[in-house]
């Protein structure tokens, strides 16, 4: 894992899944904790979310309604991610009363731990964090927190600050911890393209994202970054802040791996990126193999390739497909690669 | 400048702390109410649609125009219902899923709103029977769906089925769109219409519409 995010060969293309569900796993290995099936699976790193870890409390069982410990009102849904229902802070006096849960909480680390001794030196552990702009995305509301780049700057900076206070302690507890790399989450762009312009990137965004990364890098723990959609205007400055690896490279948003690879590969691993919205879920075994065979293909040579799926394995992707793509990642790509058979 | 032009231009220009007084302004001089939403609002949102699609503006802009649209749109409501006109047609719209990413329901719905529609936003999560509910209880013309996810599109079709059973299906233009959404797709379940962007939506709107009695 570690020569791939320096952009060095190994010996195999190494595969991990930011997230699996849970019908996916049972059905390839049913019955099995989580473990269990990163072992059956043999995953170069297994990644530990923050949000797992936030206490919540349960304000409409029916419903599925509760609040986190940021505050914010949620409801779970038939998806994974739960949705944000209203904003946490209105104003600046609801600021001012507002307190940040506590990043050195014992329990956020516990799960990291637990893997640090079971996987040191087999796996990678990653820890994963959203960024300040999701977070205060849900703090403030994601619509109103975008006007509020226009109608209150200010507050958006000062939430962003208490954000960014809470992400620095957790990165440097979970590094403590025995996290090897830190992967920030958090969309920035859809299909079409950014979600904002590049002044407001420059002015809101990028400096608590640089301050993350930094926090990361000097203590000498890879960084890798997440964005769904069509990220091209966002690579060379988070190159510049000194992340190391990108994931996933979305191709329904306009993002060719082997592209990317041409203009980057030498500056920045890339992790990804066969379509899990499409492929993975109605297509056939044979077109997950040349799917899978084409991101190695394009993107493998020199190493600096993690394959994965485009986003993540969710409900709707076929266990025989996830199981393909993984046994072609094992087939095919072991170093140096055989080009002709990855045709 | 005359003062609907005033009005449409201060909507893309996001000056949302001027726009009530302008459009107070406006009705004060004696212009009709409709006419600020038909050529003050209605460009106004159009133009901003545009430069939205064409990468020009992005989110934060099209979110702000929205609601220095909704600004002027909320003092002309009344007047409006007042005198039993306005809208171009009611949509009903809504996302299928309990889909996280549901921005892409709202910008259609604002834009929808902008051009002339009066828009019952049901937001997410909201299964076919809700759907067939709404249609059967409201006077309304078009149904709009929207899903992210691939795994929830089937919802759209089992929708559409849905009014179907009810005897509801003729009532609707129904209308479809989301990230994963495809033309083959939409033509596949049925439906009336698709739209790529929010531009291309309200622009099949508009069309369907013309073609529906209200």
């Amino acid at each position: 894992m570690f020569r791939v995010l320096e952009r060095k060969e190994p010996d195999m293309v190494p595969h991990f899944e930011l997230g699996i569900d849970r019908k996916v796993m049972n059905k390839i290995l049913p019955g099995a904790s989580f473990e269990e099936f990163i072992e059956h699976m043999d995953w170069d790193a297994l990644m530990s979310i923050d949000r797992d870890f936030w206490e919540v409390e349960v304000l409409d069982e029916s419903r599925r309604i509760f609040r986190d410990e940021w505050g914010t009102l949620k409801s779970y849904t038939h998806e994974y991610v739960p949705v944000p229902l209203e904003a946490t802070i209105k104003s600046e006096k609801e600021l001012e009363n507002y307190q940040p849960p506590d990043p050195d909480k014992e329990s956020r680390f516990e799960q990291i731990q637990r893997w640090v001794k079971r996987y040191e030196g087999e796996r990678a552990i990653i820890a994963m964090v959203m960024d300040h702009n999701s977070m205060s995305s849900d703090i403030l509301g994601f619509e109103e927190r975008l006007m509020a780049f226009y109608t209150n700057p200010e507050l958006v900076l000062r939430v962003h600050q208490m954000v960014l206070d809470y992400f620095l302690r957790y990165i440097n507890n979970v590094i403590e911890a025995g996290a090897d790399i830190i992967l920030i989450g958090g969309d920035w762009a859809y299909k079409n393209g950014p979600m904002f312009s590049l002044e407001h990137y420059h002015k809101f965004v990028l400096p608590p994202f640089k301050a993350m990364v930094q926090q990361a890098k000097k203590r000498g723990v890879y960084v890798m970054k997440h964005s769904d959609g069509n990220c091209w205007s966002f690579l060379d400055s988070i190159i510049e802040a000194g992340v190391d690896g990108f994931h996933p490279i979305d191709p329904t948003a306009d993002m060719d791996i082997g592209e990317v690879k041409q203009k980057y590969g030498d500056r920045l691993c890339l992790i990804g990126n066969v379509d899990c919205a499409a492929t993975l879920s109605f297509g056939t075994v044979e077109e997950v193999r040349q799917e899978t065979k084409d991101v190695i293909r394009k993107a493998g040579v020199g190493g600096g390739l993690i394959v994965a799926s485009s986003n993540t394995i969710h409900s709707a992707v076929k266990p025989e497909n996830y199981v393909e793509m993984v046994r072609t990642i094992r087939e095919y790509g072991r170093y140096p690669l055989d080009i002709k058979a990855l045709g | 400048m005359d003062r609907t032009k005033q009005i449409s231009e201060a909507i893309v220009q996001l000056k949302w702390d001027e726009i009530a007084a302008l459009t107070n302004e406006a009705l004060e001089a004696g212009i009709p109410a409709l006419k600020i939403l038909d050529q003050g609002l209605v460009p106004g949102m159009s133009a901003v649609g545009i430069k939205f699609r064409d990468g020009e503006v992005f989110l934060p802009e099209l979110l702000l125009s929205a609601k220095t649209m909704k600004t002027a749109l909320e003092i002309l409501l009344p007047i409006l219902s007042q005198q039993g006109t306005g809208f171009i047609g009611r949509v009903i719209i809504g996302t299928v899923s309990g889909d996280l990413h549901d921005i892409g329901r709202k910008i259609v719905a604002s834009m929808l709103q902008g051009n002339g529609f009066e828009v019952i936003d049901l937001g997410i999560d909201v299964d076919p029977e809700k759907f067939v509910e709404v249609v059967r209880d409201n006077d309304v013309q078009i149904l709009g769906l929207s899903a992210l996810l691939t795994s929830t599109m089937p919802m759209m079709e089992a929708t559409i089925k849905a009014l179907e059973k009810a005897r509801l299906r003729q009532k609707v233009k129904v209308m479809v769109g989301g990230a994963s959404v495809t033309q083959a797709y939409a033509d596949r379940i049925g439906a009336d219409g698709y739209g790529a962007d929010a531009v291309a939506a309200v622009e099949k709107a508009r069309a369907l519409i013309s073609t529906q009695p209200h």
